[in-house]
């Protein structure tokens, strides 16, 4: 199968012309293949990890103008590209790089926008070595893949905080044309897509927003030193620009039902309700006081900045030896999140190796520079606590990898016999979420998965009731920003016809 | 924006506020919460409804003045607004059923309690109030909500104190003299929650208790307010806020609550600087 079978319908023919105009053609002829081969992959300036241990400012200080165009120059602009095939929303990656390499930063943002609402946080939070950058033809070539991420970071950054807000929104685009309202829940990152590619279908989008701040996972998940808060705030604005209309502290299927909604005017329905329902361990002691569910410490933290308590009122544990248990994104925010404030030891204690580790190598990179503990094939049975009910410490016990499980990765085996005690006063449980059954489960009719997950046809997500759509988390458990953000793209393509056809 | 319509100190340490929240006044059942967020730098805490006008838009709270959040939001005044609110939340409990119901209520529980005297009375049930309170100054909203209860009984501690009883007695002496109530339904204080809990424990008789623990989200996705209800483990913002009393870990929840008792007490001496640097 040839790496663009994997793409869309028209797709193909889409970046064949893109890539036969003069421009490129020119572009292609200034620099050798060879010349473009023996360039090294610019890395990306960071913090100093005994600095930024100490500060919440994010880690990668993003590239200079220069590195960004010696990078893109890198891309060798191949016939037939692996990366936009990799990529959930397939943006048409050699445009944008060609783009910069012609240092035309406005047009490369232009192209993305196309296809990405959320370029500034994708191209710091998506996992690039598993989508586009795993199918770069200089991987095949013996080399590191082009930078793609950090590049699509670069001009988001360039253009959307230096100019206001609807920079890169085509002029063409006639906004709100169309009379029919559409309502999306959650304004994570499916939600802002789905709104997003609505609204520039000329639809009247409202999202519906729970907690008091946009971004859902964004917002209250994600650190700073991954994703700056006024990086967040600038793509929200950009959204706001298409004209979608976002409302904080109202929480659908509690503030009014979905009928009300529906009464109310709205057409059609986007659930992007995310996976805000945290899984524990139901392991003795879990209730004690420092054990914390990944989402609340998180949240305390990114969400109500409790990293500043007590100017903000929100407090939030401060730990001597914090534990983490679980690999993922999620458990590296939180462990990392826990030696920014204070902690003199801070461990991951993971169930599977190091190989089976969810989370995004950059981040399990910075943990280590960071000096972040790794505990692999270790899992905990018991938290202890003492006569106040605090934590003091936990039992843990090793385990082997046995055969593959349901999920293809090897089942982990208890070592009889292996227990051991470690002293610990906080432990974040970042095992994963599943879907906040809070909406969901007030729908009649609304067929859910077995984790309460709503089923959707993929190709369109639609659920199982007419005009309701559903993407991200809700559907999929505890995935990824840009899976999201595909499924609000989906949907919002799907809610098109939808309406159309009625 | 929900701006605040009035602000008022009902009695010593106890504030009304009534804000500007439209879609939260039209969705409202009794014995519901919301979530409130003082000013830009505050926390979300969840506080009981204790009122609401669908017509005009607003809600009522009543809260008692503890900590730094609450202080924030006994200061303010009408035209003000709170950062956030949002609601309703938690379960509504069931209104209709057999028998009578008593519904005891301390500090601001007696606001809290206020709508599901209305709504037990609108389903036709008998309803018995039991305010406590400190003294009899401490005691509000008292016309207001004789108007839907068939009893309205007061207990107070200087009566407890003089009389000898101990609170188990004097609320075992309510429950015999009113054979036909069948349910017990508690809101206020930690403590008057577990003193009630002991005096019904044993007597066969159903008590809810709405449960009040540490909140940030109130929608179920944090975990923080988990309890646990006859060994299993509860959120109490979606799962409650009202439980069982005889099957609550009481131990646990009282440890629970003081999660960050001295990060509060720093943010209230934090709060008393800056109102004091205010008047100077």
């Amino acid at each position: 199968m040839s790496r663009t079978d994997r793409l869309e319908p028209g797709q193909a023919e889409r970046l064949f012309r893109e890539r036969e105009k003069d421009w490129r053609k020119a572009l292609r002829r200034e620099l050798s293949i060879q010349k473009r081969l023996s360039i090294e992959r610019q890395p990306m300036p960071e913090q100093e990890p005994r600095v930024r241990v100490h500060n919440f400012k994010e880690v990668n200080l993003g590239y200079a103008l220069e590195l960004a165009r010696a990078e893109a120059r890198r891309c060798l602009d191949c016939g037939q590209p692996g990366c936009v095939a990799g990529c959930p929303v397939a943006i048409d990656i050699p445009t944008f790089i060609k783009y910069i390499e012609a240092g035309e930063l406005e047009k490369a943002l232009e192209k993305i926008r196309e296809t990405n609402g959320l370029p500034a946080i994708c191209g710091r939070v998506c996992p690039q070595e598993v989508q586009c950058e795993k199918d770069c033809n200089l991987v095949r070539a013996g080399k590191a893949p082009v930078a793609i991420g950090h590049l699509e970071r670069f001009v988001a950054d360039y253009l959307c905080l230096r100019e206001e807000a609807g920079a890169g929104i085509s002029s063409s685009l006639e906004l709100a044309r169309r009379p029919e309202k559409i309502a999306v829940v959650g304004s994570g990152p499916g939600g802002l897509t789905a709104a997003a590619d609505l609204a520039r279908l000329g639809y009247r989008v409202t999202v519906f927003e729970a907690l008091h701040l946009p971004g859902g996972v964004l917002a209250y998940g994600i650190p700073e030193f991954r994703l700056p808060r006024e990086i967040l705030q600038s793509e929200i604005n950009f959204i706001r620009a298409l004209g979608v209309e976002i409302k904080t502290n109202f929480i659908v299927g509690r503030t009014a039902s979905l009928e009300d909604l529906r009464q109310d005017g709205y057409r059609a329905f986007f659930l992007g309700t995310g996976a805000g329902l945290p899984s524990f361990m139901n392991i003795p002691g879990e209730n004690l006081l420092g054990v914390y569910s990944a989402n609340e410490y998180l949240t305390r933290v990114n969400l109500m900045k409790g990293f500043r308590f007590p100017e903000f009122d929100t407090p939030v544990p401060r730990a001597r030896r914090a534990a983490v248990i679980g690999g993922g994104n999620v458990a590296m925010d939180a462990v990392r999140t826990a030696l920014r404030l204070g902690a003199e030891q801070a461990t991951i204690y993971y169930r599977r190796s190091r190989a089976e580790m969810p989370a995004r190598v950059e981040e399990v990179k910075h943990a280590e520079e960071e000096g972040i503990i790794f505990n692999f094939l270790t899992v905990p049975v018991r938290f202890l606590g003492n006569d106040r009910g605090q934590l003091r410490g936990m039992v843990l016990q090793k385990l082997a990898l046995g055969e593959p499980d349901s999920s293809g990765r090897p089942r982990p085996v208890p070592i009889p016999g292996s227990e051991f005690e470690v002293e610990v006063d906080l432990a974040v449980v970042a095992i994963g979420q599943s879907p906040n059954p809070l909406l969901i489960k007030q729908l009649p009719g609304l067929k859910l998965g077995r984790w309460g997950n709503v089923e959707v046809d993929f190709q369109t997500m639609a659920t199982s009731l007419p005009g309701i759509y559903a993407g991200g988390d809700a559907v999929r458990g505890g995935a990824t920003v840009i899976l999201a953000m595909g499924d609000g793209r989906r949907a919002a393509r799907a809610i098109d016809e939808f309406l159309r056809r009625e | 924006m929900n701006r605040v319509v009035l602000s008022e100190r009902l009695v010593p340490n106890l504030y009304r506020l009534v804000l500007e929240a439209p879609e939260v006044a039209s969705a409202a059942r009794a014995g519901q919460f919301v979530m409130v967020i003082p000013d830009g730098r505050g926390e979300r805490i969840p506080i009981n409804l204790a009122d609401w006008d669908r017509e005009r838009g607003t809600v009522d709270l009543v809260f008692l003045n503890l900590g730094a959040s609450t202080r924030k939001l006994a200061a303010l005044k009408p035209g003000e607004a709170v950062e956030g609110l949002a609601g309703p939340l938690g379960r509504a409990p069931e209104v209709s059923g057999p028998g009578a119901v008593l519904l005891a209520g301390g500090c601001y529980g007696i606001g809290g309690l206020y709508p599901l005297a209305r709504e037990l009375k609108q389903a036709g049930r008998k309803v018995i109030f039991l305010a406590e309170a400190r003294s009899p100054a401490y005691l509000y909203w008292e016309e207001k909500i004789r108007k839907y209860v068939d009893e309205f009984l007061t207990m107070f501690r200087e009566d407890c104190l003089g009389s000898g009883q101990n609170f188990k007695e004097l609320v075992g002496g309510v429950i015999s003299k009113h054979p036909d109530i069948a349910l017990v339904m508690v809101m206020g204080c930690s403590y008057l929650l577990f003193k009630f809990s002991e005096a019904t424990t044993g007597s066969g008789l159903k008590t809810l208790v709405s449960l009040n623990p540490i909140m940030v989200d109130g929608t179920g996705m944090c975990g923080a307010c988990r309890v646990s209800v006859g060994g299993r483990t509860y959120f109490a913002c979606v799962d409650g806020p009202w439980f069982e009393a005889g099957d609550l870990d009481w131990q646990e929840y009282f440890n629970r609550r003081k999660a960050f008792l001295s990060q509060e007490e720093q943010a209230l001496a934090r709060l008393d600087r800056e109102f004091w640097k205010r008047t100077e």
